[in-house]
Protein backbone atom coordinates (compact mmCIF):
# COMPACT_ATOMS: atom_id res chain seq x y z
CA UNK A 1 0.00 0.00 0.00
CA UNK A 2 0.98 3.26 -0.69
CA UNK A 3 0.16 6.52 1.35
CA UNK A 4 -1.46 8.77 -0.79
CA UNK A 5 -1.71 12.63 -0.37
CA UNK A 6 -5.34 12.41 0.36
CA UNK A 7 -4.41 10.20 2.75
CA UNK A 8 -2.28 12.79 4.59
CA UNK A 9 -4.86 15.29 4.07
CA UNK A 10 -6.97 13.26 5.50
CA UNK A 11 -4.93 12.45 8.67
CA UNK A 12 -3.87 16.24 8.61
CA UNK A 13 -7.76 17.48 8.91
CA UNK A 14 -8.81 15.15 11.41
CA UNK A 15 -6.05 16.41 13.59
CA UNK A 16 -7.26 19.86 12.64
CA UNK A 17 -10.59 19.24 13.75
CA UNK A 18 -9.68 17.58 17.35
CA UNK A 19 -10.65 19.19 20.15
CA UNK A 20 -10.14 18.75 23.85
CA UNK A 21 -13.69 17.45 24.69
CA UNK A 22 -15.44 14.96 22.51
CA UNK A 23 -17.67 12.21 23.49
CA UNK A 24 -17.53 8.59 22.53
CA UNK A 25 -19.69 6.27 20.20
CA UNK A 26 -21.35 5.22 23.69
CA UNK A 27 -22.29 8.71 24.73
CA UNK A 28 -23.35 9.92 21.67
CA UNK A 29 -25.54 6.30 20.93
CA UNK A 30 -27.12 7.23 24.46
CA UNK A 31 -28.39 10.62 23.32
CA UNK A 32 -28.71 9.47 19.80
CA UNK A 33 -32.57 9.12 19.92
CA UNK A 34 -33.22 13.21 21.64
CA UNK A 35 -31.07 14.07 19.19
CA UNK A 36 -33.00 12.56 16.18
CA UNK A 37 -35.88 13.71 17.76
CA UNK A 38 -35.52 17.07 18.24
CA UNK A 39 -34.09 17.38 14.21
CA UNK A 40 -37.50 15.46 13.44
CA UNK A 41 -39.45 18.50 14.76
CA UNK A 42 -37.61 21.04 13.52
CA UNK A 43 -35.90 22.14 16.97
CA UNK A 44 -32.11 22.66 16.26
CA UNK A 45 -30.11 19.74 17.98
CA UNK A 46 -26.55 20.88 16.47
CA UNK A 47 -27.17 24.01 19.18
CA UNK A 48 -28.49 22.21 22.27
CA UNK A 49 -26.34 19.54 21.80
CA UNK A 50 -22.84 20.10 20.37
CA UNK A 51 -20.86 17.26 21.89
CA UNK A 52 -22.98 14.90 19.27
CA UNK A 53 -22.98 17.19 16.41
CA UNK A 54 -19.34 17.12 16.79
CA UNK A 55 -19.61 13.33 17.07
CA UNK A 56 -21.29 12.54 14.15
CA UNK A 57 -19.44 14.96 12.00
CA UNK A 58 -15.90 12.97 13.08
CA UNK A 59 -17.30 9.65 13.15
CA UNK A 60 -18.82 7.87 10.19
CA UNK A 61 -20.66 4.59 12.06
CA UNK A 62 -22.64 6.51 14.06
CA UNK A 63 -23.20 9.31 11.54
CA UNK A 64 -24.38 6.49 9.14
CA UNK A 65 -26.52 5.27 12.21
CA UNK A 66 -28.15 8.80 12.97
CA UNK A 67 -29.31 9.49 8.86
CA UNK A 68 -30.55 5.65 8.88
CA UNK A 69 -32.72 6.58 12.05
CA UNK A 70 -33.86 9.49 11.01
CA UNK A 71 -35.31 7.50 7.34
CA UNK A 72 -36.64 4.57 9.20
CA UNK A 73 -38.63 7.34 11.45
CA UNK A 74 -39.79 9.83 8.63
CA UNK A 75 -41.38 6.10 6.96
CA UNK A 76 -42.99 6.03 10.25
CA UNK A 77 -44.54 9.52 9.87
CA UNK A 78 -42.10 11.25 11.79
CA UNK A 79 -43.17 10.55 15.53
CA UNK A 80 -40.34 11.40 17.55
CA UNK B 1 -65.55 -7.01 9.78
CA UNK B 2 -65.96 -3.58 11.28
CA UNK B 3 -65.40 -5.09 14.41
CA UNK B 4 -61.93 -6.04 13.53
CA UNK B 5 -60.93 -2.67 11.96
CA UNK B 6 -62.57 -1.10 15.37
CA UNK B 7 -60.18 -3.80 17.10
CA UNK B 8 -57.07 -3.33 15.18
CA UNK B 9 -57.72 0.57 15.65
CA UNK B 10 -57.64 0.23 19.47
CA UNK B 11 -54.93 -1.99 19.51
CA UNK B 12 -52.88 0.17 17.54
CA UNK B 13 -53.49 3.39 19.49
CA UNK B 14 -53.56 1.64 22.90
CA UNK B 15 -49.87 2.05 22.92
CA UNK B 16 -49.53 5.86 22.28
CA UNK B 17 -47.45 7.32 25.10
CA UNK B 18 -44.39 5.97 26.92
CA UNK B 19 -45.58 4.82 29.66
CA UNK B 20 -48.19 2.75 27.92
CA UNK B 21 -45.28 1.20 25.88
CA UNK B 22 -43.39 0.53 28.90
CA UNK B 23 -46.13 -1.27 30.92
CA UNK B 24 -46.53 -3.29 27.80
CA UNK B 25 -42.86 -3.87 26.98
CA UNK B 26 -42.05 -4.79 31.06
CA UNK B 27 -42.71 -8.53 32.63
CA UNK B 28 -45.11 -10.01 32.34
CA UNK B 29 -44.48 -8.78 28.35
CA UNK B 30 -47.68 -7.81 26.49
CA UNK B 31 -47.19 -10.06 23.27
CA UNK B 32 -49.81 -7.68 21.05
CA UNK B 33 -47.34 -4.86 21.64
CA UNK B 34 -44.61 -7.01 21.09
CA UNK B 35 -46.04 -7.66 17.63
CA UNK B 36 -46.58 -4.14 17.07
CA UNK B 37 -43.37 -2.73 17.93
CA UNK B 38 -41.95 -5.12 15.79
CA UNK B 39 -44.32 -4.80 12.84
CA UNK B 40 -43.11 -0.82 13.08
CA UNK B 41 -39.27 -1.89 13.49
CA UNK B 42 -39.73 -3.76 9.95
CA UNK B 43 -41.55 -1.14 8.16
CA UNK B 44 -38.76 1.65 9.52
CA UNK B 45 -35.64 -0.27 8.66
CA UNK B 46 -36.74 -0.86 5.25
CA UNK B 47 -36.31 2.58 3.95
CA UNK B 48 -33.24 2.98 6.56
CA UNK B 49 -31.47 0.28 4.98
CA UNK B 50 -32.29 -0.57 1.72
CA UNK B 51 -29.27 1.13 -0.02
CA UNK B 52 -26.85 -1.42 2.29
CA UNK B 53 -28.86 -4.66 1.09
CA UNK B 54 -28.19 -6.04 -2.51
CA UNK B 55 -30.86 -8.59 -1.62
CA UNK B 56 -33.22 -10.49 0.49
CA UNK B 57 -34.28 -7.06 2.50
CA UNK B 58 -37.56 -8.45 3.89
CA UNK B 59 -35.31 -11.48 5.26
CA UNK B 60 -32.75 -9.39 6.17
CA UNK B 61 -34.95 -6.59 8.34
CA UNK B 62 -36.85 -9.16 9.51
CA UNK B 63 -33.95 -10.90 11.35
CA UNK B 64 -32.63 -7.51 12.46
CA UNK B 65 -36.19 -6.75 14.15
CA UNK B 66 -36.55 -9.67 15.76
CA UNK B 67 -32.50 -9.44 17.32
CA UNK B 68 -33.62 -5.56 18.08
CA UNK B 69 -36.93 -6.87 19.99
CA UNK B 70 -34.95 -8.55 22.14
CA UNK B 71 -32.16 -6.27 23.20
CA UNK B 72 -35.32 -3.48 23.76
CA UNK B 73 -37.07 -6.26 25.79
CA UNK B 74 -33.77 -6.58 27.57
CA UNK B 75 -33.39 -3.10 28.21
CA UNK B 76 -36.27 -1.66 28.63
CA UNK B 77 -35.17 -0.17 32.30
CA UNK B 78 -32.67 1.92 30.73
CA UNK B 79 -34.85 3.47 28.42
CA UNK B 80 -34.88 7.41 29.88
CA UNK B 81 -37.78 8.66 28.16
CA UNK B 82 -35.43 11.25 26.65
CA UNK B 83 -37.75 10.53 23.50
CA UNK B 84 -40.47 8.22 22.01
CA UNK B 85 -39.84 4.80 22.98
CA UNK B 86 -40.17 4.41 19.31
CA UNK B 87 -37.38 6.14 18.39
CA UNK B 88 -35.33 4.19 21.13
CA UNK B 89 -35.81 1.13 19.95
CA UNK B 90 -35.26 2.29 16.46
CA UNK B 91 -32.12 3.48 16.98
CA UNK B 92 -30.86 -0.31 18.69
CA UNK B 93 -32.73 -1.67 15.19
CA UNK B 94 -30.46 0.42 12.93
CA UNK B 95 -27.17 -0.10 14.83
CA UNK B 96 -28.12 -4.17 15.10
CA UNK B 97 -28.63 -3.90 11.16
CA UNK B 98 -26.00 -1.90 10.25
CA UNK B 99 -23.39 -3.54 12.65
CA UNK B 100 -24.21 -6.92 11.01
CA UNK B 101 -23.68 -5.49 7.83
CA UNK B 102 -20.56 -3.73 8.15
CA UNK B 103 -19.35 -7.12 9.94
CA UNK B 104 -20.62 -9.06 7.23
CA UNK B 105 -18.79 -7.26 4.43
CA UNK B 106 -15.47 -7.70 6.28
CA UNK B 107 -15.98 -11.21 7.30
CA UNK B 108 -12.98 -12.26 5.69
CA UNK B 109 -10.40 -9.91 7.35
CA UNK B 110 -8.65 -11.29 10.00
CA UNK B 111 -6.29 -8.65 12.33
CA UNK B 112 -3.18 -10.58 11.21
CA UNK B 113 -3.84 -9.98 7.41
CA UNK B 114 -4.64 -6.17 8.24
CA UNK B 115 -1.30 -5.47 10.62
CA UNK B 116 0.79 -7.46 9.30
CA UNK B 117 0.63 -7.37 5.43
CA UNK B 118 2.51 -3.76 4.29
CA UNK B 119 3.04 -2.28 7.21
CA UNK B 120 6.80 -1.93 6.30
CA UNK B 121 5.32 0.07 3.02
CA UNK B 122 2.94 1.94 4.98
CA UNK B 123 5.90 3.47 6.99
CA UNK B 124 8.05 3.94 4.36
CA UNK B 125 6.07 6.53 3.58
CA UNK B 126 6.13 5.84 -0.46
CA UNK B 127 3.95 9.00 -2.24
CA UNK B 128 1.51 7.69 -4.93
CA UNK B 129 0.32 10.34 -7.13
CA UNK B 130 -0.39 11.08 -10.41
CA UNK B 131 3.13 11.80 -11.71
CA UNK B 132 3.02 15.20 -9.87
CA UNK B 133 5.82 17.63 -10.80
CA UNK B 134 9.00 16.77 -8.80
CA UNK B 135 9.49 19.53 -6.78
CA UNK B 136 5.74 19.16 -5.35
CA UNK B 137 6.49 15.30 -5.41
CA UNK B 138 9.73 16.20 -3.52
CA UNK B 139 7.26 18.65 -0.84
CA UNK B 140 4.64 16.00 -0.54
CA UNK B 141 7.06 13.10 0.45
CA UNK B 142 8.50 15.88 3.34
CA UNK B 143 5.55 16.27 4.61
CA UNK B 144 4.39 12.09 4.80
CA UNK B 145 8.00 11.67 5.86
CA UNK B 146 7.40 14.67 8.79
CA UNK B 147 3.95 13.06 9.66
CA UNK B 148 5.11 9.44 10.15
CA UNK B 149 8.06 10.47 12.16
CA UNK B 150 5.81 12.49 14.38
CA UNK B 151 3.21 9.13 14.45
CA UNK B 152 6.16 6.70 15.04
CA UNK B 153 7.63 9.17 17.96
CA UNK B 154 3.68 9.99 19.77
CA UNK B 155 1.94 7.02 19.30
CA UNK B 156 1.77 3.86 20.95
CA UNK B 157 1.46 0.87 18.62
CA UNK B 158 -2.08 0.23 19.50
CA UNK B 159 -2.74 3.99 18.42
CA UNK B 160 -1.06 3.52 15.52
CA UNK B 161 -2.91 0.03 14.32
CA UNK B 162 -5.93 2.21 14.78
CA UNK B 163 -5.30 5.13 12.83
CA UNK B 164 -3.49 2.61 9.88
CA UNK B 165 -6.65 0.81 9.98
CA UNK B 166 -9.22 3.67 10.13
CA UNK B 167 -7.58 6.07 7.99
CA UNK B 168 -5.36 4.18 6.06
CA UNK B 169 -7.46 1.45 4.99
CA UNK B 170 -10.33 3.30 5.51
CA UNK B 171 -12.28 0.52 7.67
CA UNK B 172 -15.31 1.54 9.47
CA UNK B 173 -14.90 1.82 13.71
CA UNK B 174 -17.45 -1.01 14.12
CA UNK B 175 -15.03 -3.44 11.93
CA UNK B 176 -12.05 -2.27 13.35
CA UNK B 177 -13.27 -2.80 17.08
CA UNK B 178 -14.00 -6.06 16.42
CA UNK B 179 -10.33 -6.70 14.76
CA UNK B 180 -8.74 -4.74 17.49
CA UNK B 181 -11.18 -7.10 20.24
CA UNK B 182 -12.46 -3.86 21.76
CA UNK B 183 -15.48 -1.38 21.42
CA UNK B 184 -16.33 1.30 19.59
CA UNK B 185 -16.33 3.88 22.43
CA UNK B 186 -13.33 2.50 23.55
CA UNK B 187 -11.52 2.71 19.80
CA UNK B 188 -12.69 6.23 19.59
CA UNK B 189 -11.56 7.24 22.90
CA UNK B 190 -7.90 5.31 22.19
CA UNK B 191 -7.99 7.60 18.59
CA UNK B 192 -9.37 10.30 19.96
CA UNK B 193 -6.11 10.78 22.25
CA UNK B 194 -4.01 9.40 19.68
CA UNK B 195 -5.37 12.89 17.56
CA UNK B 196 -4.67 15.18 21.06
CA UNK B 197 -0.89 13.95 21.01
CA UNK B 198 0.05 14.69 17.24
CA UNK B 199 -2.40 18.20 17.61
CA UNK B 200 -0.04 18.60 20.52
CA UNK B 201 3.48 17.50 18.65
CA UNK B 202 2.08 19.94 16.04
CA UNK B 203 1.73 23.18 18.15
CA UNK B 204 5.07 22.44 19.58
CA UNK B 205 7.07 22.10 16.07
CA UNK B 206 5.11 25.13 14.99
CA UNK B 207 3.33 23.14 12.31
CA UNK B 208 -0.43 24.60 10.91
CA UNK B 209 -2.36 22.02 9.86
CA UNK B 210 -4.20 25.10 7.82
CA UNK B 211 -0.99 26.02 5.83
CA UNK B 212 -0.16 22.61 5.35
CA UNK B 213 -3.18 21.67 4.00
CA UNK B 214 -3.24 24.91 1.34
CA UNK B 215 0.40 23.50 -0.09
CA UNK B 216 -1.22 19.42 -0.38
Amino acid sequence: MKLTTDILKKMVRSVQMTTQQEIGCGECFEQLEQFAGMKLKGKAPEEAMPLVQDHLKKCNDCREEYEALLDAMEELGNPA
Amino acid sequence: MINWFKKRRSKDTSYDTNEAWIRALSEPVDEKAVEILREKLIRGLKPALHKYVDRELDQFVEDVAQDALLKVLDNIDSFRGDSKLLTWAMKIAVREGLTELRLKRYDDISINDLKYDDDSEVFSMRVATDQPQPDRLAHESQLIEKMMTIIEDELTDKQQTAIRLLMIKDLSVTVVAKQMDTNRNALYKLVHDARLKLKNRFKLEGIDPDEMLNTL
